[in-house]
Parts: C-alpha cells; sequence; structure tokens
C-alpha cells in the first residue's frame, strides 16, 4: 500500500489539476443562464451566439492577428539573441542575460501600468501596434530560453563536417544548422505565440476596445454581465490547447528518438 | 557564425556577436525598462512632485494589512503547490510509462490554458448554483456556506493556477537524478522510504527553491485571479491596484504601490540569484 501511496497522490492532483478545466465542457452545452452545474438542459445555443456575435468574433479574430505578430517579432529577435548568447562571450554578458529575462521577472501588473503610459505617449493604447509591441517583448524570454535550450544541445561537430565538406558558413547555416534546431525554433514559435495569446493582464490596460483579445473580453465580460458565451470560448480554447500540448510533446519527443 | 565555429569558444569578434544580441537587448531597454521607468517617474510626480504616496502606503495601516496580507496569502499559496506539486512531479520523474505522458499532458495543458479561463472555472465549482452547493444541499447540510468572493476562494485559486509552475519546477530538477542512486541505496538495505529520504530528497531540493521561489513571487503580483474571485476584505497588492484605478482614478498612487511590488519582488528574486542563481530558475 505504501508503495502507492505517491501514485495514488499523484493521481489526486492531477485530477485537481484537470477536472476544473474539464467542467467547463458541460457548461458550454448548458442552457442555463448562469452558472448552473450540473446544467438544466443541453442545447448548443451559446454555440450558435458566439458564431453570430461580431463582439466575441472580433475579439477572436485580434487575439490570433496579435499573436501572430508578436510571435513573428519575438522570432526575430529572440532567435539571433540565442545564437549570441549561448556562442559567443561578450562583455556584461551575465547582466544582459538578466535584461532578457526582466519581461517574465517583473509582475505583469507593473508592465500593464508602464505600457499604459507609454503607449498612451505615442497614441498606441488601444491599437493593434501597441498590442503587438507589449506582448512580443513580453514574450521573448519565453522563445528566447526555449532556442537556447536547443542550441546549447547542439552538436558542433554537425558544422565542422559541412564546413570541412566544402559548404560555407551561410550554406552550412541554412543546410544544417536551421534543419537540426528546427523543432526547437518551432517550439520556442509556438510557446510566444500562446505566451501573446493567453496574456492577459497587459491587455487589460492597454487593449481598448478595438484591439480587444479573448482574455480581456472574457475578463470583463465575467467581471460585468457572466455572458455564458464565456464557457463556449473557454472550451474552444481548451481544446486548441490540447492540440497544442499534442504537437509539441510531439516535436520535443522526436530528437530524443532520433538519437 | 564564424567565429563560433573556431574550437575556442572565448573568441571575441564583437561585430557579429553585438548585431546577434543588441536587437533583443535594445527591444528589451526601449520597450520594455522604459515604461517600467515611467511608472516610478509617475509615482513620484502624479498630481504633484512628493514621496507622500509612498508615506501614505507605510503608514496608514490599512495599505500596511494589504501588503502584510499579500505575502501571507503568496506563502499560503507556496506552500500548497510545493505539497500538491512533489508528489505528481515525483511520479513524473520516476515513471517512463504512459502514466507519465499522460501527467505531463495533464501538466501542460493546465499551464497554457490562460488564467482567465481557469479561473473562471472556479467560479462555476465554487458557485452557489455549482456543483460543491449541490452536493452539500444533496447531504441534507442544508444551506451551503459562502465560498466564492472570500480569501478562501481565492486562495485555492491561485493554487490551482500556480501549480503547474511548481511541478515543472520541480520535474525539471528530478528528471535529472539518476535512478541508480535510488537503487543503490535500497540494495545497500535501506527502505523505499528511506532511500526516498536520505537520498532522493535531498538532490530535489533544488528544484523545491526553484519553486517555491517562483510560485511566491509570482503570486505576489497575481491579478486575475485575486480580482475576480477574492473580496476586497482581504486585499491582496494587484487588487488595491486595481481598485486605485478603476475606482478612483489614481494612477499617482498605483503607481507606487506598483512600484512597492517590484522592489519586493526584485529583492526577492536578488536573494534568491545571490544563494542559487537567477538563470536556474526557468531552466
Amino acid at each position: 500500500m505504501a508503495r502507492h501511496l505517491p501514485l495514488v497522490l499523484a493521481w489526486l492532483v492531477a485530477i485537481f489539476l484537470v477536472a476544473p478545466i474539464v467542467i467547463i465542457v458541460p457548461m458550454s452545452f448548458s442552457s442555463a443562464i448562469s452558472f448552473e452545474f450540473p446544467p438544466p438542459g443541453y442545447w448548443i445555443g451559446y454555440y450558435t451566439q458566439y458564431f453570430s456575435s461580431h463582439a466575441w468574433l472580433e475579439a477572436t479574430a485580434n487575439s490570433f492577428i496579435i499573436a501572430f505578430g508578436s510571435m513573428v517579432f519575438t522570432l526575430a529577435v529572440a532567435l539571433p539573441a540565442a545564437f549570441g548568447f549561448v556562442r559567443h562571450r561578450f562583455f556584461g554578458k551575465s547582466a544582459f542575460n538578466l535584461v532578457m529575462m526582466l519581461p517574465v521577472i517583473v509582475p505583469a501588473v507593473v508592465s500593464a501600468l508602464g505600457y499604459y503610459g507609454f503607449l498612451s505617449l505615442l497614441g498606441l493604447v488601444g491599437t493593434h501596434v501597441g498590442m503587438i509591441i507589449a506582448q512580443s517583448v513580453l514574450s521573448i524570454p519565453v522563445a528566447f530560453l526555449v532556442i537556447s535550450a536547443a542550441l546549447k544541445g547542439f552538436d558542433r561537430n554537425l558544422e565542422r563536417a559541412a564546413m570541412s565538406a566544402g559548404a560555407g558558413p551561410l550554406r552550412t547555416f541554412l543546410w544544417v544548422t536551421l534543419p537540426v534546431l528546427r523543432p526547437g525554433i518551432l517550439v520556442g514559435a509556438l510557446f510566444a505565440f500562446l505566451h501573446s495569446f493567453n496574456e492577459a493582464v497587459v491587455a487589460i490596460f492597454i487593449a481598448g476596445r478595438d484591439a480587444s483579445t479573448l482574455p480581456k473580453k472574457m475578463f470583463e465580460s465575467i467581471r460585468l454581465e457572466t455572458d455564458p458565451v464565456i464557457a463556449v470560448v473557454s472550451t474552444l480554447l481548451t481544446g486548441a490547447v490540447l492540440l497544442g500540448v499534442l504537437i509539441s510533446l510531439f516535436f520535443r519527443q522526436r530528437p530524443e528518438n532520433a538519437t | 557564425m564564424q567565429a563560433g565555429l573556431r574550437n575556442n569558444p572565448s573568441s571575441r569578434d564583437g561585430m557579429t556577436t553585438w548585431l546577434l544580441v543588441a536587437p533583443a537587448v535594445l527591444c528589451i531597454i526601449v520597450l520594455f525598462i522604459a515604461p517600467i521607468g515611467y511608472v516610478l517617474l509617475l509615482s513620484v510626480t502624479d498630481p504633484t512632485v512628493s514621496l507622500d504616496h509612498y508615506r501614505r502606503l507605510f503608514t496608514v495601516p490599512l495599505y500596511a494589512n494589504v501588503l502584510i496580507n499579500t505575502f501571507k496569502t503568496s506563502l499560503i499559496v507556496t506552500v500548497a503547490c510545493l505539497l500538491l506539486g512533489y508528489p505528481l512531479a515525483y511520479v513524473m520523474a520516476r515513471r517512463n510509462d504512459v502514466v507519465a505522458i499522460i501527467f505531463i499532458v495533464v501538466v501542460g495543458m493546465s499551464f497554457w490554458t490562460g488564467f482567465v479561463v481557469r479561473t473562471y472555472a472556479w467560479l462555476i465549482i465554487l458557485g452557489n448554483k455549482g456543483p460543491v452547493a449541490a452536493a452539500y444541499t444533496l447531504a441534507g447540510w442544508g444551506r451551503p456556506p459562502q465560498l466564492l468572493f472570500t480569501s478562501f476562494s481565492s486562495t485555492l485559486g491561485m493554487t490551482h493556477v500556480l501549480l503547474p509552475y511548481m511541478v515543472l519546477a520541480l520535474y525539471g530538477v528530478m528528471r535529472k537524478i539518476d535512478p541508480s542512486y535510488m537503487r543503490a541505496a535500497e540494495g545497500l538495505g535501506a527502505r523505499p522510504f528511506g532511500a526516498f529520504r536520505h537520498v532522493f530528497l535531498p538532490l530535489s531540493l533544488p528544484g523545491v527553491v526553484n519553486g517555491c521561489a517562483l510560485v511566491f513571487t509570482m503570486c505576489l503580483g497575481f491579478y486575475i485571479t485575486p480580482i475576480l474571485l477574492g473580496t476586497p476584505k482581504d486585499m491582496m497588492i494587484s487588487q488595491l491596484i486595481s481598485q486605485q484605478i478603476e475606482d478612483l482614478l489614481a494612477w499617482g498612487f498605483a503607481s507606487a504601490i506598483a512600484v512597492v511590488l517590484l522592489a519586493c519582488t526584485l529583492i526577492l528574486l536578488g536573494l534568491y540569484n545571490r544563494f542559487a542563481g537567477l538563470d536556474r530558475l526557468w531552466g
């Protein structure tokens, strides 16, 4: 019995983690207007409402546009930075490494207040550009960490082999380095995307009406009117996350299997 | 790239290095540190140039209580996350079967499901028409107690939301513990619990420290969950900031609270950095 104690505890904790997320699924098909569990009846009316609501669809579109935009921006700066930090030595490296991590160290409320002030000076509060700037800076550390970890595990002999076989530096990079690192870069990109997609606090402060994303819209709906469509959105988001986790598991598993 | 390919990794051809590193570092300095600096500035200039906001924050008992309550709640959440997270991470790290994969998917899923969605789930569960209340009535105990909008619901929600961070921090360290150490201890006559206590537990302590530092500092400034599930009676720092802005439009005072929150976070992580090294925190 005592031998199984850790496993039993682990299952209980796993259920504690996942049960609240699962409970939202039947709620999204509930016919009740308020939070009632178990639901008194089932229908798909709130799904219809979601897919015909201009405000919810706009928030969904904004979420995708902003998360995609910031993913591209984040990768463009985090990928070279990871190469710089992993492969080179330079003055003040450990201090700059700390600077790179600041966006995840500083509490989100503090960043949110800062962005509100800063972006209103530039006239960018409530715009997609403002949101993309803020969200991409906030996800730089996430992408940077994932790509750096992949780069640290990279076998430099592969590059040496390519170079000694006559490939130039650019050719080596495009045909050897990038393809080997691709899973790590893709996971970094996925994490950056999800990070911006889920970010709520900064969005609440700076997204305004026009650039409102799903987390902001949900937060406001919960506080103001408890729109039952929230359950629908939550269910769709949870489904998307499950898909994302399975995809990243697939990419992470592959390099281990290959060696 | 070329520089990196030489055998000597300390080669410094500055140009390439800076071209790689500068965009990211500049981005963070201009687009992150500058906005934070603006908060600092606002806290001593809005509405007039003075340190009054800070004086008020530390002398008015109501605000001092908010600070104390925030630390107390963060401590409770951290301990709860550690107690719940340890067995789960232990099983994830020690097994190599389908159970471990299921747990990894569960933790990954809850890690990436947004804070708002998971907080919303607790509004349903603890609500007065939710499953807890229904079970209460079914058991014949009469009217269920008020669960939502109490410090209990806020603490429970934060524990649930932050638990995956703890599990991942523990798992990261536990996964690297060589299983043969445990077998050696058992082979030398230690009972399973003895082997765990004298071998595994000490080796997993860096993970415990990482997880606690991560969860505690995240909890200090946590915004979404305390605001949606908590009560104004037991406010946390983030609730106070939100109240100052939304109800009173007191940006200067809100900024001062934010600066204090930032200072607390940086001091704690600075201490952690001295003893453990900050770059390991998210490893």
